[in-house]
């Protein structure tokens, strides 16, 4: 049954002794799931959202304050910058990753020497600690010393200041980020490996050259796997953290670690809301998260209500 | 046209045709082999790092290998050796002591023949040399005495927690996912969507009051049970995946079966789940490189260093006004082997596996 | 009463005064009750061997164990805090927080504390002791304090012409003298730096200080940004970047290594001066790093316009309190006062090349064995060393004054405006936190 049809079907008034006996059956099953849901879902969420309504302090009591934290929010002109910086962040990194890990799937499936050492080597970096990962790339990036730029400098350009100049910083995160996109390049490369050989022949035989074949067969037929990982891509990007802490945190020795240094270019949403947080503003913080939270439920219905046209799933229906 | 005509447009075409697929061939070599380079270089020099010694850490020209002094033993002693120049010539000298801008050097084969100098005249020499000593320098780092703790603590932790969190997600996703697909009732579609709607819930919603359920409510504060037993009662993400297998299980086999009289529980175990072994497989696989890697949980639960798992462990190498790059690459190197050598293993299954979470619908 | 009641008497009131004028040189050993382990955690530290050393030493004579955790992630800190099981000490690398967690009622207070236990305040240099208080009462000791001074390469200064013993004194000699110390290449590359005012990071509490302003009032209740001398300040720092391009300073300046290693711009003699703490002379830095480096340290130069801010320099540093939701704030007390006591003050300063906050402490030779190092001990203890003051909007300030000094120095912003929207922004922040 499709979400629709189970939205629109009349409710039945009374329950056959089939279904009551199925209902009780159902729900047995995925009670372990229920009851999570309860008290490690469900629970904290309504503290949570109690919390954002009040100015709240540890040892004494809160007080209510009702809408004055999120109307501060408004007012607030680094949480107009981490949202920017986050959505620059949504906007484009997460269709870059999707796309170079497409392409890069195509490589890999080209009938070349040597692939299974490829697919290992661009699989390798994904798993590679974050941590480890993201100090390596702050010494890539390094303005004069970092190899990147003595790459560029070979020819004849002169690299920027990735990781102290505002307007690159978002920039070298990204590519960072694409270093690790291996677990998606394998997941698109077992997709257009099940491309049925059926539709690829007959679309041979129809006349259609090679890039033909990939824009009208393949990638309708790996579509689903796009939506996936564009929605997964999409919430995830929403709650970049890590990378960006790592950079604050590895940048000399600051007596006050200021997060989103350069200027606040990398000061990202979960970065900002870590901040709030660690300034005992729980609040203001727990305000942050609620707001999060409703952007990427939005975000995500628009997803797929505007991807149904594109989409292919096998077997016809979700 | 004449049959030699035809013949002869229809040659030239096919050598122009494999002419063409032969640049493709060449092109395509150099593409995948530059974007290899992208990422293969990073990684190599993460493990030559691993190698280096502090001080060559970040030299200038970068170099991929290793260097380090070179040593010249004088009676007993190792010193480096420097070229300093002396009267207008350049000696090899080894370096007594070097501090405040003044060096003493000694003539290494006559230790008698004492030169002093500013030290900014004289260069070191370097040679190529592994530092074996920063795998055992990671591996007993973090240590914080007082405590028996060491890297195996942290590698006995992170073990314990990708275990019971597979256990834990197996039992609780596989019934659930079960009786998303596999069973028939009322309300059942709007329940799935709502465990899916959790996945959009960002972690910072619910991080304080988990917090201080876990750690003031329960009194679990500082043991490995925050981190496993959520895992007993199932996420959205594996729950989606197994259904999505169930699915292609096709139903009259299901039929047949509750027609036989067998029970739903029956049928999961005895049907469903040996015809599942591939999704399982990739879930274990992937349930145990997130449990690895995991590090918000911990970093947020775990205080007391004999149960820290080995991804805190890593972020020990994070001083606060230094970091030791040699020992965290070494560190990282140690981390990442295990899933290296499972990779060359298990390659079918790990692909099988990905391909599965590639969800084709 | 009978004479030799009366004598009796008099003998033990002779004798038990006697006993406490003893007492007031030792600590008076209050009986304490021990739990089985105490924790002290600690939020830097790049030996924590050392430091559980240290503190096993305590452990063994009182018969308790003491787990010294360190270094600690700053979020662990504030959940730790927040909930019923504290830490029973809280070492931090700075006061910044602290005003903000006595406001939120996460901190002991110390007086008493401090009384019962034996610790002599009088022993704390004022500077030092001045930024635990808040609204008047104790409640951080100082445990290790750093101060800043001028740092310059005797080398370059050599090179440059310049005589390597003489080092600026004036903030106007300071520009001329980095213009002489500066190389820039005929397309703009700059191939050294004579000083950059940012680096390692800001200071710009030194400078204001030199100028004879703060961002607080001496009561902590106003806030002071849109001074003239915050302003004259900000200008002086903005001069070193925008006389060679910010863009090629900052690009230079990102070039340089890391700070605890050679190639740290001071220490790969890319940078000619430097404003930096006393630890830099140290084993963990100059002096184990670069000890070819041939340098110089001494106060940082004042205006020449106010020759008796000449030697100015702001305190910082270390502190030690014991959280609120500790039970047995005794126990904590007695271990606080023994890290107090000079012997293990003058060890654990001497071990990390960080001044001691104890007259006493600062007696034991081994500060005085590294001359550079002496340089920083005579600050700290000079007429003009000051510190900072705290109120509960502190942490905002700073990261407002962060980005303000960013622009001007990063962006070539005018730093008028900026000043004067952020105070009109923190004052009534302040006076909203200090009404509760």
């Amino acid at each position: 049954m499709t979400l629709t049809e189970t939205l629109v079907k009349p409710k039945r008034r009374r329950w056959s002794p089939a279904t009551r006996r199925n209902f009780i059956k159902g729900m047995l099953f995925i009670s372990p799931w229920i009851l999570g849901f309860l008290f490690f879902t469900l629970y904290p969420m309504a503290s949570s959202l109690y919390i954002s309504f009040t100015e709240h302090h540890i040892r004494t009591a809160s007080e209510w304050i009702g809408l004055e934290n999120y109307l501060n929010l408004l007012h607030d002109r680094r949480f107009w910058t981490s949202l920017y910086n986050t959505v620059y962040m949504v906007v484009i990194a997460v269709p870059l990753e999707l796309l170079c890990a497409f392409v890069f799937a195509v490589l890999l499936n080209l009938k070349l020497r040597g692939q299974s050492v490829y697919r290992l080597i661009y699989y390798l970096p994904s798993i590679v600690p974050l941590v480890a990962s993201s100090m390596l790339w702050m010494w890539i990036l390094n303005t004069n010393n970092g190899i990147l730029n003595v790459l560029l400098g070979y020819f004849g350009i002169k690299g920027p200041s990735w990781l102290t100049d505002p307007t690159w910083a978002k920039p070298a995160l990204i590519i960072m980020g694409l270093w690790g996109i291996g677990n998606t390049i394998v997941i698109y490369l077992s997709g257009i490996q099940d491309v049925p050989t059926s539709l690829l022949e007959a679309a041979e035989l129809d006349g259609a050259s090679w890039i033909q074949r990939l824009w009208y067969v393949t990638i309708p037929m790996v579509s689903s796997i796009t939506l996936f990982n564009l929605i997964m891509g999409v919430i995830g990007m929403f709650q970049y953290f890590t990378q960006a802490y790592i950079f604050a945190a590895a940048q000399s020795g600051r007596a006050n670690n200021v997060l989103g240094s350069p200027l606040d270019s990398t000061l990202f949403y979960s970065v900002y809301l870590y901040d709030r947080f660690s300034n005992l503003k729980m609040g203001y913080a727990a305000a942050m998260a609620w707001i999060l939270f409703a952007i990427i439920l939005v975000c995500t219905l628009l997803l797929l209500r505007f991807s149904e046209r594109w989409t292919y799933y096998e077997g016809g229906e979700r | 046209m004449t049959n030699i005509a035809r013949t002869m447009e229809r040659a030239l075409g096919r050598k122009r045709y494999v002419w063409q697929r032969a640049l493709f061939k060449v092109l395509g070599h150099i593409v995948v082999f530059g974007v290899g380079l992208f990422f293969l270089v990073p990684a190599l020099w993460m493990f030559f790092t691993a190698f280096k010694s502090s001080k060559d850490v970040f030299r200038f020209p970068p170099t991929l290998l290793p260097y380090d002094n070179q040593y010249v033993t004088i009676n007993g002693k190792a010193y480096p050796l420097y070229n300093v120049p002396v009267n207008g010539e350049m000696r090899q000298l080894a370096a007594l002591k070097i501090a405040e801008g003044q060096g003493t050097f000694v003539n290494p084969n006559d230790p008698t023949e004492v030169i002093e100098t500013r030290a900014r005249y004289a260069e070191p020499i370097f040679t190529i040399k592994f530092q074996w000593r920063n795998f055992s320098d990671a591996i007993n780092r973090g240590v914080r005495p007082g405590l028996k703790v060491n890297f195996w603590t942290y590698l006995k932790n992170s073990l314990i927690v990708a275990f019971f969190t597979i256990i834990g997600t197996l039992l609780s996703c596989v019934p659930a996912a079960y009786g998303f697909s596999r069973i028939q009732w009322p309300g059942r579609e709007l329940v799935f969507m709502l465990v899916l709607s959790t996945m959009m819930l960002p972690y910072q919603v619910t991080m304080i009051p988990l917090y201080l359920l876990f750690t003031e409510t329960l009194k679990w504060g500082n043991s490995l049970l925050p981190i496993i037993v959520p895992s007993f009662f199932a996420n959205a993400f594996d729950i989606f995946l197994l259904r999505q297998f169930f699915r292609t299980i096709p139903e009259d086999l299901v039929d047949a079966a509750r027609v036989d009289g067998a029970s739903e529980l029956h049928i999961l175990l005895k049907l469903i789940i040996p015809l599942s072994t591939p999704i399982l497989a990739a879930i274990t696989v992937f349930t145990f490189l997130w449990a690895w890697n995991d590090f918000l949980g911990p970093l947020l639960y775990l205080n007391n260093p004999e149960k820290f798992t080995l991804a805190i462990g890593l972020q020990d190498f994070q001083g606060q006004r230094n970091t030791e790059w040699n020992q965290l690459m070494a560190a990282a190197v140690v981390f990442t082997v295990p899933i290296i050598i499972a990779y060359f293993f298990a390659q079918r299954t790990f692909i099988e596996g990905i391909k599965l979470t590639g969800t084709k619908g | 009463m009978s004479g030799k009641l009366v004598r009796l008497m008099l003998t033990m009131v002779m004798l038990s005064s006697l006993l406490m004028a003893c007492g007031k040189k030792q600590p008076a050993e209050v009986k304490v009750d021990m739990p089985a382990v105490l924790r002290v955690w600690i939020t830097w530290g790049d030996d924590p061997t050392q430091i559980q050393e240290l503190f096993n030493r305590f452990g063994e004579a009182n018969n308790v164990k003491v787990e010294v955790n360190s270094p600690v992630e700053a979020d662990k800190v504030i959940a730790a805090l927040s909930g019923t099981e504290p830490p029973d000490i809280l070492v931090l690398g700075g006061p910044d927080d602290v005003s903000t967690w006595v406001n939120e009622g996460l901190v002991a207070p110390l007086d008493e504390l401090a009384a019962t236990h034996g610790i002599d305040l009088g022993d704390i240099y004022p500077a030092m002791l001045a930024q635990g208080k808040y609204k008047g009462k104790l409640y951080a000791l100082p445990w290790g304090s750093d101060t800043y001074g001028l740092y310059w390469n005797k080398d370059l200064f050599e090179e440059a012409g310049l005589d390597p013993e003489k080092p600026p004194k004036t903030m106007e000699e300071m520009l001329e003298y980095a213009d002489k110390l500066t190389k820039v290449e005929a397309d703009g590359t700059i191939t050294q730096l004579g000083f950059v005012p940012d680096f390692s990071w800001s200071h710009i509490e030194q400078y204001v200080k030199l100028y004879g302003s703060y961002w607080f009032n001496d009561d902590g209740t106003k806030v002071q940004l849109d001074t003239p001398e915050m302003i004259a300040a900000l200008k002086w720092e903005q001069q070193f970047y925008t006389k060679y391009g910010i863009e090629e300073v900052l690009r230079f300046v990102s070039s340089t290594g890391e700070y605890s290693s050679p190639e740290h711009g001071f220490m790969a003699g890319k940078i000619a001066m430097m404003v930096d703490g006393e630890w830099m002379t140290g084993d963990n830095f100059i002096g184990g790093l670069a000890p070819d480096l041939w340098y110089g340290v001494g106060p940082i130069p004042y205006p020449a316009s106010k020759p008796e801010r000449k030697g100015t320099n702001v305190v910082g540093g270390t502190v030690a309190l014991i959280p609120s939701g500790v039970k047995n704030k005794d126990a904590a007390a007695k271990l606080l006062a023994w890290m107090m006591s000079p012997e293990i003050l003058a060890e654990e300063m001497v071990a990390n090349f960080n001044l001691p906050s104890s007259k006493e402490a600062a007696k034991d030779p081994r500060f005085r064995a590294n001359e550079k190092f002496a340089v920083f001990m005579d600050l700290a203890s000079s007429p003009n060393a000051t510190f900072h003051i705290f109120t509960p909007i502190s942490a905002d300030l700073l990261t407002e004054l962060d980005l303000i000094e960013q622009q001007v120095l990063h962006e070539g912003a005018d730093p008028a405006p900026l000043l004067k929207a952020a105070q009109d922004k923190l004052q009534p922040m302040l006076d909203k936190a200090l009404g509760q």
